[in-house]
C-alpha cells in the first residue's frame, strides 16, 4: 500500500511539473538556424545541368551540402571536434565526394543526395601529406592518399586498399605532391629543403617502382604552395629570391636539370614582398592538367601564364585581382578574376584560358559592405548556356566567414552567416519603447515639470494623450487591413524602424558574439539579423566578454553595451562600447589600458547618465574604472571600502580576494590555496547578479520554516585531481564566501571525474561528474540552509555570520552524458526553477529541480508528502515529453544562455552552439496569461446562454404567477 | 539593527576571466593527449527503423560512443555503422537520431579485442544481460515529444463531480414529488415533520437578527441620534 502512495506520488510530481511542449506550439515562438562553420572546401555539385547543391567541408568538422537556390542545408554530418575529427581534405568528382579526416586517419565516401555514408576506411598512421584521384582511360577509379612515410592507393567503389608502399628516404625527404595525369602512373614529390627533389614514379597497378629520379634545387624549400603541376606533367616552380621560374619534365626518362625562366623576360613588374603562388588546373584526374596557370605576384597582382612547348608566354595581367579561380565545363576552361570595382563594390569576369581573351557579357558586379572584410575564397561553377556561351554562379567567402552566392547579373541569391556557428557569448537587451510610449515617458521627464508650470503640463499631457488615440486608432486600422488579407500575405517582418517592446516584453534583442568578431544584433521572436558589426582587428583565439553597461530603461539616454576584448598572448584588452539596439559604435572614447587585464568587474554603481561603472583591474592590482567621470570617481571612493573581489591562479592553485582602496588600489584581504599537486582548479562561479529569490524559505510538514542560506557572495570552486587513475581520483567542490575567503562547504567526490558542469544558483549548487566506479553519469546537488531560525532577516553580511550553514546533498543517477547546465531565470523567482540540461544527441531537456532535492525522502512520511517531495529514487528518468525543443536538435550546444521575461511564468532561452535554437519555458506552466488553448468560444456559449436561459425563465415564470393568480 | 555600512556591502563576482579559462584548455589537452597505449577497435552494429528506409533517417542520425564526441560513428545507406579507434573498456553506444528512438547498448571490448554487447543497466552495473554482436538496434518508433492537449468533451463535463453534484439533487427534487403521492394527507404530515427537522432550531438566533442587534448597539453608543435607527430596526423585528 505504501508503495502504491509513493508511486502515486511520484507520478503526481512528473503529471504537474512536466513543462512540455503542445504539438500546435512547435514552431510558434520557437526558431533554430542551422549553420556549418567557416568553410575550407567548397564543390559545387555538377553531375547534371540543373543541379542545385554545393557540397562544402568546414573548419567545424562538419561536411554538408547546401541547395545553391536558397542557401539552406539540405543535409549535414557533424564529425567529432578537434584534431581528431579535422578534415584534412575533401574530394568531389562526379558522384564521389572522399573525405580524409583525423590526420589522415579516416577516408569516408559520402552519399550525396541524401548525406549518408557509402564506406568507411582507417588508414595506417602518419601524418597526413596530400591526397588526391586518380585516373586510368578517361574514368576515375582510384584515390591516392599520401601520407609522410607511406602512399595508398584505394579503390573508389567500396574502399578497399589497392597497394601501400613506403616512401624512401622519409626521414630526410619531405613528400609533399602527389600528381597522375591518366597514364597509369602515379608520382609522388618531395623535396629535401635547400637540396634537391625527388621524384618516385610508382606503377598504378602493382604499385612497382618504375623510376625515382632526383634533381638539384638548392633554392627550394617547399613545394607548396609556389609549385604546380602544368600541362603533360611539368612542373613549375616560382622561386622569389631568383625572381624566376623553374620548369621540369616529370616524365623525361633521363637524368635532367631543372630550366630557368627569368621573369623579367616575361615583361613582368615585381612588387617587393614577392610571395608566389602557382594556381594550375586538372580538369579531370583522367587527363593532363591544362598548359594555362595563374601565378601571383603581389597581393591583388596575378598573371595568366601558358607553358608552350620551349618557353612560358605571359596571357594576360591582371593589376587589380583580389581572387582568382579556373572552372571548367564541357571542354571550356574559364579564368575567373574578381577585382574590386569601388569601395562597396566587386566586379567578376570570365577570361579565356586558352588565349586570356576576355568572354563578352559575363561581368558580374556586386555589392559587398566593406565592413564585412575583404573576400577570402572563389568557388565558381561554369556551365553551358543554350547559345553556348559561358554562365557562371560564384560562391564567395569574405573575411567574416560569410558565404555570399552571387549569379548573374550581380544578384546576390543568399547570403549565409557562417560566424554564428562559433558564438563564443551573448547577452539579451530589453527592446527599447516606441516613439508614443517614448513620449509619454518624456512628459515626465525630470526636466519638464520645472519649466513648464501647470498649464503647459496640462496641455502636454493633452497632446500625449492625443498622440496615443492616434497610433491606437492606427493600430486598430492596420488590424482590420490585415484581417481583410488573405493569411498568406500578412507577414509579421521585423525591421530596425519597426523594433519595439511588446507588452509582454518577451521579444528582446539578441545580441551574439561570435569567435571570429563579428557582432550580430538578433531579435528574438524570428531570429532576424537586425544588424552586424565586424571588428577587423580582433585577434584569431581571443577572450570576450560583453557586458551591459546601461540598459533600455533610461531613455533618452540609448543602451550601452562593452564587449572587452582581451588578446590570447599579451592579455591586453581592447573595448569595444555600442549601442546594442542598432550596433553602432558608440561615440564615448574608452579608457586606453596599456597593461594586461587580470578581472573585470560591473558594479552596480552608476553615473549620471546612468550607465553602470565598468573596473578592469590590471596585472599590478590597480583598477581603471569605465565610466570614469569625477562624480564617479568620488563614489568609488565613497564605496571602496565595501567593494571585493577575487582572483583565480589556477596555474599556481590560488584563489584569492582584494578590496578596493580609497585611491583605487586593491589589498589583498585572502588566500585560499589549493594545491596543484593534488588537485587543479577548474572552475569558479559566484550567482548571477540578476537573480531574485522569492522565498526566504521553506515550509516543511511541521509548519515550521527551514531557512535558506543566500549568501550573494558564495564562490562555488571546482576541483579535479591531478591523478586520473580511476580508483584515486576525485572530484571537489568548494564553497567559498567571496568578501571574507572562508570556506564554507567542502565537498569530494571520489572516484569521479570531470568534466564538471554545474550550476549554482539560489541556495544550491547542483553538478553533474562521471563516476569512474560505475562508469555512468551522476548529479549532486548540495543545498545549504540557514535552519529554523534567521541570524538576521533584514540583511545579509558576510562579516556578521557566526553560524555555519546546515548542508544537505544527495546524488542521483542520470542516464547519459550532458553537454551544457543551466537553470532558467524568471523575472521575480516565484516560478518554480528547472534545469535545462543540453545533452549530446542535441536535445536541451527541462528537468525540474524538485528532482534535485536533497530533502527527497528515502521512506515518504506523512510530513514529506504535505511537502510535496517525490520519494528518493536513485535513477532521474529523461523523457522525450521534457525536450524543449523536440525534433529541433542543437548540435554541439556549447552554450545555454536563460533570461527572464517581462511574465513572470516565461523564461526565454537561447541554445547556440553550431546551431542556434530560441524558445520559451514556462517551469510552473503559464499561470500569468491565458493559456493558448484557452477556450473562448465555450465559455463565450455558455455565458450567452445562461443570459438567455435565465430571460426565459424569467418570462416562463411570469406567465405562471399570471395563471396562479387567475385560478 | 546592522549599520548602514554593512547593508550596502557588496562584493562583485564574476566569471573567472581568462586564468581559469587557460587552466581548462591545459588541462583538455593532457587529458587527451596521452595516448592508451595498446590497440584500438572498431564496434559495429547495425540499425534498424521498421517499415523505413534507410535512406530517409541516416542523414540525421549519428552513433555516440559514451555520448561523448571523442568517437563518432556515421550511418551507411543501408543502415550499418562502424566506430573506429575505440581503445579498450566498456562504452554505452547509442544511436541519437532526432526522428527515431534507439535503446543503448553497453560494449565491452577487452584488451585482447573481444566483444560483448549488453543491455544498459546503470543500477546494478555488473549485471550481465547479452545481447547481440554486432549490434542490431532496433528502433522503438519516433519519440513522443508533445503532450496532448486537454481537449473539452461532453463526457468529460458530465461526470465532472461538480456537475454531477448538481445534477443529483436537481433530479432528485424533481423526480421525488411525482413519485411519492402528496395528495395523501398522511404523507403530507410526515413530509411537514421533516421539514421542520431541517428548520434550524428556533432557539438559535438568526444571523440577520443578530447582525442587526449587533450593529444597533454599537450605533447607540455612539450617539444619540442612531437610537432611533435602532428602535426602528427593533420596531421592524416586530
Amino acid at each position: 500500500m505504501a508503495a502504491m502512495v509513493n508511486w502515486l506520488v511520484f507520478l503526481f510530481g512528473l503529471v504537474c511539473l512536466s513543462a512540455a511542449v503542445f504539438e500546435d506550439q512547435a514552431g510558434k515562438f520557437d526558431w533554430r538556424q542551422q549553420y556549418v562553420g567557416k568553410v575550407q572546401f567548397a564543390y559545387f555539385d555538377s553531375q547534371t545541368q540543373a543541379s542545385k547543391k554545393l557540397l562544402v567541408a568546414t573548419e567545424q568538422n562538419v561536411i554538408a551540402s547546401l541547395n545553391s537556390r536558397n542557401g539552406d542545408i539540405i543535409w549535414r554530418q557533424v564529425d567529432k571536434t578537434g584534431p581528431e575529427g579535422h578534415i584534412d581534405t575533401f574530394l568531389v568528382h562526379g558522384q564521389d565526394a572522399i573525405t580524409v579526416s583525423g590526420n589522415g586517419r579516416l577516408l569516408r565516401s559520402w552519399e550525396t543526395t541524401i548525406g549518408g555514408l557509402n564506406w568507411e576506411t582507417v588508414l595506417d598512421t602518419g601524418s597526413f601529406q596530400s591526397a588526391g584521384f586518380v585516373g586510368v582511360q578517361d574514368s576515375v577509379k582510384y584515390v591516392a592518399i599520401l601520407k609522410k612515410t607511406a602512399i595508398s592507393l584505394h579503390y573508389l567503389s567500396n574502399g578497399h586498399q589497392k597497394w601501400v608502399e613506403s616512401l624512401l628516404d622519409s626521414e630526410t625527404v619531405q613528400y609533399e605532391v602527389v600528381y597522375s595525369g591518366g597514364s597509369g602512373l602515379v608520382s609522388v614529390l618531395g623535396v629535401v629543403p635547400h637540396s634537391h627533389l625527388t621524384i618516385t614514379t610508382y606503377n598504378l597497378e602493382d604499385g612497382k617502382i618504375m623510376k625515382q629520379v632526383s634533381v638539384e634545387a638548392l633554392w627550394l624549400e617547399s613545394l607548396k604552395p609556389g609549385c604546380a603541376v602544368v600541362r603533360d606533367g611539368v612542373l613549375v616552380c616560382a622561386d622569389p629570391a631568383s625572381r624566376s621560374l623553374y620548369t621540369l619534365k616529370l616524365e623525361e626518362e633521363h637524368e635532367q636539370e631543372m630550366r630557368q625562366v627569368l621573369l623579367q623576360s616575361l615583361d613582368v613588374e615585381l612588387s617587393d614582398g614577392f610571395q608566389p603562388h602557382v594556381l594550375a588546373t586538372q580538369p579531370s584526374p583522367a587527363q593532363h592538367p591544362n598548359a594555362e596557370f595563374f601565378l601571383q605576384l603581389g597581393p591583388d597582382h596575378h598573371i595568366l601564364l601558358q607553358l608552350g612547348d620551349d618557353a612560358i608566354a605571359p596571357l594576360r595581367d591582371f593589376q587589380q585581382a583580389l581572387l582568382v579561380s579556373f572552372a571548367t565545363t564541357g571542354e571550356k576552361t574559364v579564368a575567373v578574376v574578381m577585382s574590386p570595382k569601388n569601395e562597396t563594390a566587386y566586379s567578376i569576369n570570365l577570361f579565356s584560358a586558352d588565349s586570356g581573351r576576355r568572354l563578352l557579357e559575363t561581368t558580374t558586379t556586386f555589392n559587398h559592405d566593406p565592413s564585412g572584410g575583404k573576400p577570402e575564397r572563389l568557388c565558381v561553377h561554369a556551365f553551358l548556356k543554350k547559345d553556348d556561351s559561358v554562365g557562371y554562379r560564384v560562391l564567395v567567402q569574405t573575411e567574416d566567414h560569410a558565404l555570399i552566392f552571387v549569379q548573374q547579373p550581380g544578384r546576390v541569391l543568399w547570403i549565409r552567416e557562417e560566424a554564428l556557428a562559433e558564438v563564443v557569448t551573448m547577452e539579451m537587451v530589453d527592446l527599447p519603447l516606441t516613439g508614443t510610449q517614448a513620449e509619454l515617458e518624456g512628459e515626465f521627464g525630470k526636466k519638464a515639470a520645472i519649466q513648464d508650470g501647470l498649464l503647459g503640463m496640462v496641455l502636454k499631457r493633452l497632446s500625449s494623450q492625443l498622440i496615443v488615440l492616434q497610433s491606437w486608432m492606427a493600430h486598430l486600422w492596420k488590424m482590420f487591413c490585415d484581417a481583410r488579407q488573405p493569411r498568406s500575405l500578412v507577414k509579421n517582418e521585423v525591421t530596425i524602424e519597426t523594433l519595439a517592446r511588446d507588452e509582454f516584453n518577451l521579444q528582446k534583442m539578441m545580441v551574439m558574439v561570435t569567435a571570429s568578431g563579428k557582432l550580430f544584433g538578433i531579435e528574438s521572436s524570428f531570429g532576424t539579423i537586425l544588424w552586424k558589426h565586424f571588428l577587423q582587428k580582433v585577434q584569431p583565439g581571443s577572450s570576450f566578454k560583453l557586458v551591459v553597461q546601461r540598459t533600455t530603461a533610461h531613455f533618452p539616454h540609448p543602451p550601452q553595451c562593452t564587449l572587452i576584448i582581451k588578446d590570447k598572448d599579451t592579455g591586453l584588452i581592447t573595448l569595444h562600447v555600442f549601442n546594442p539596439i542598432f550596433g553602432k559604435r558608440s561615440h564615448i572614447t574608452p579608457p586606453s589600458l596599456g597593461r594586461p587585464i587580470l578581472q573585470s568587474l560591473l558594479l552596480p554603481l552608476m553615473d549620471q547618465d546612468y550607465a553602470k561603472v565598468l573596473l578592469l583591474i590590471d596585472n599590478e592590482y590597480k583598477v581603471t574604472a569605465f565610466p570614469s567621470t569625477k562624480r564617479v570617481l568620488q563614489q568609488l571612493q565613497e564605496m571602496a571600502s565595501s567593494v571585493f573581489f577575487y582572483l583565480v591562479d589556477s596555474d599556481q592553485g590560488k584563489l584569492s580576494g582584494f578590496r578596493l582602496c580609497r585611491d583605487l588600489t586593491t589589498e589583498l584581504i585572502w588566500e585560499v590555496v589549493i594545491p596543484t599537486e593534488v588537485q587543479r582548479i577548474v572552475a569558479v562561479k559566484g550567482k548571477r547578479a540578476n537573480e531574485h529569490v522569492h522565498s526566504q524559505g521553506r515550509v516543511m510538514g511541521d509548519r515550521s520554516v527551514l531557512y535558506k542560506y543566500l549568501n550573494p557572495n558564495l564562490l562555488a570552486v571546482v576541483t579535479e585531481s591531478s591523478d586520473l587513475h580511476p580508483e584515486r581520483s576525485f572530484v571537489g567542490m568548494y564553497l567559498i564566501d567571496g568578501v571574507t575567503g572562508r570556506i564554507i562547504h567542502e565537498a569530494v567526490q571520489r572516484k569521479a571525474r570531470g568534466p564538471v558542469y554545474f550550476v549554482h544558483s539560489e541556495n544550491w549548487v547542483v553538478y553533474q561528474y562521471w563516476n569512474t566506479k560505475s562508469r555512468r553519469n551522476e548529479f549532486s546537488v548540495l543545498e545549504l540552509y540557514e535552519g529554523t531560525e534567521q541570524y538576521n532577516s533584514t540583511a545579509f553580511s558576510s562579516l556578521d555570520r557566526p553560524l555555519t550553514p546546515q548542508v544537505l546533498q544527495q546524488s542521483y543517477i542520470f542516464p547519459s552524458t550532458i553537454s551544457q547546465l543551466e537553470a532558467t531565470i524568471t523575472e521575480k523567482g516565484i516560478t518554480s526553477r528547472h534545469l535545462l540540461v543540453g545533452l549530446p544527441s542535441g536535445a536541451i531537456l527541462s528537468l525540474p529541480k524538485m528532482f534535485l532535492d536533497p530533502r527527497r525522502p528515502e521512506v515518504p512520511s506523512e510530513q514529506s508528502r504535505e511537502e510535496n517531495l517525490i520519494p528518493y529514487a536513485p535513477e532521474i528518468p529523461i523523457r522525450s515529453e521534457w525536450f524543449i525543443n523536440y525534433n529541433q536538435t542543437v548540435s554541439r550546444a556549447k552554450g545555454i544562455y536563460t533570461a527572464p521575461s517581462g511574465l513572470e511564468s516565461t523564461c526565454l532561452v537561447v541554445a547556440y552552439g553550431l546551431d542556434i535554437y530560441q524558445t520559451r519555458v514556462y517551469p510552473s506552466k503559464q499561470f500569468d496569461v491565458l493559456n493558448d488553448d484557452y477556450d473562448y468560444m465555450l465559455i463565450s456559449s455558455v455565458l450567452f446562454g445562461l443570459v438567455f436561459a435565465t430571460m426565459i425563465s424569467k418570462r416562463l415564470a411570469q406567465v405562471k404567477l399570471l395563471n396562479r393568480a387567475w385560478r | 539593527m546592522l549599520p548602514r555600512s554593512t547593508t550596502s556591502l557588496f562584493c562583485v563576482l564574476f566569471q573567472a576571466l581568462s586564468a581559469v579559462s587557460q587552466g581548462l584548455g591545459e588541462f583538455e589537452t593532457v587529458s587527451v593527449g596521452a595516448p592508451v597505449n595498446g590497440d584500438r577497435f572498431r564496434i559495429e552494429g547495425r540499425a534498424v527503423v521498421t517499415d523505413i528506409k534507410p535512406h530517409d533517417w541516416v542523414s540525421t542520425a549519428r552513433v555516440l560512443v559514451e555520448g561523448e564526441e571523442d568517437h563518432v560513428g556515421f550511418l551507411k545507406t543501408d543502415g550499418s555503422f562502424a566506430v573506429n579507434d575505440v581503445p579498450s573498456g566498456s562504452y554505452v553506444v547509442e544511436i541519437v537520431s532526432p526522428a527515431y528512438k534507439f535503446e543503448p547498448v553497453r560494449v565491452d571490448i577487452t584488451s585482447k579485442g573481444k566483444m560483448r554487447a549488453r543491455m544498459v543497466n546503470f543500477i546494478k552495473t555488473s549485471e550481465v544481460v547479452r545481447l547481440p554482436y554486432p549490434l542490431q538496434m532496433r528502433s522503438s518508433g519516433p519519440p513522443n515529444y508533445f503532450i496532448k492537449r486537454e481537449t473539452w468533451g461532453w463526457t468529460d463535463f458530465l461526470m465532472n463531480p461538480m456537475v454531477m453534484m448538481m445534477v443529483l439533487p436537481l433530479l432528485i427534487i424533481v423526480l421525488l414529488p411525482k413519485v411519492v403521492n402528496t395528495s395523501d394527507p398522511e404523507m403530507r404530515r410526515e413530509m411537514e415533520q421533516s421539514m421542520n427537522m431541517l428548520n434550524p432550531n428556533p432557539e438559535l438566533p438568526d444571523v440577520s437578527e443578530f447582525m442587526t442587534k449587533l450593529f444597533s448597539t454599537k450605533g447607540s453608543g455612539k450617539s444619540g441620534s442612531s437610537i432611533k435607527a435602532g428602535k426602528s430596526g427593533q420596531l421592524k423585528r416586530r
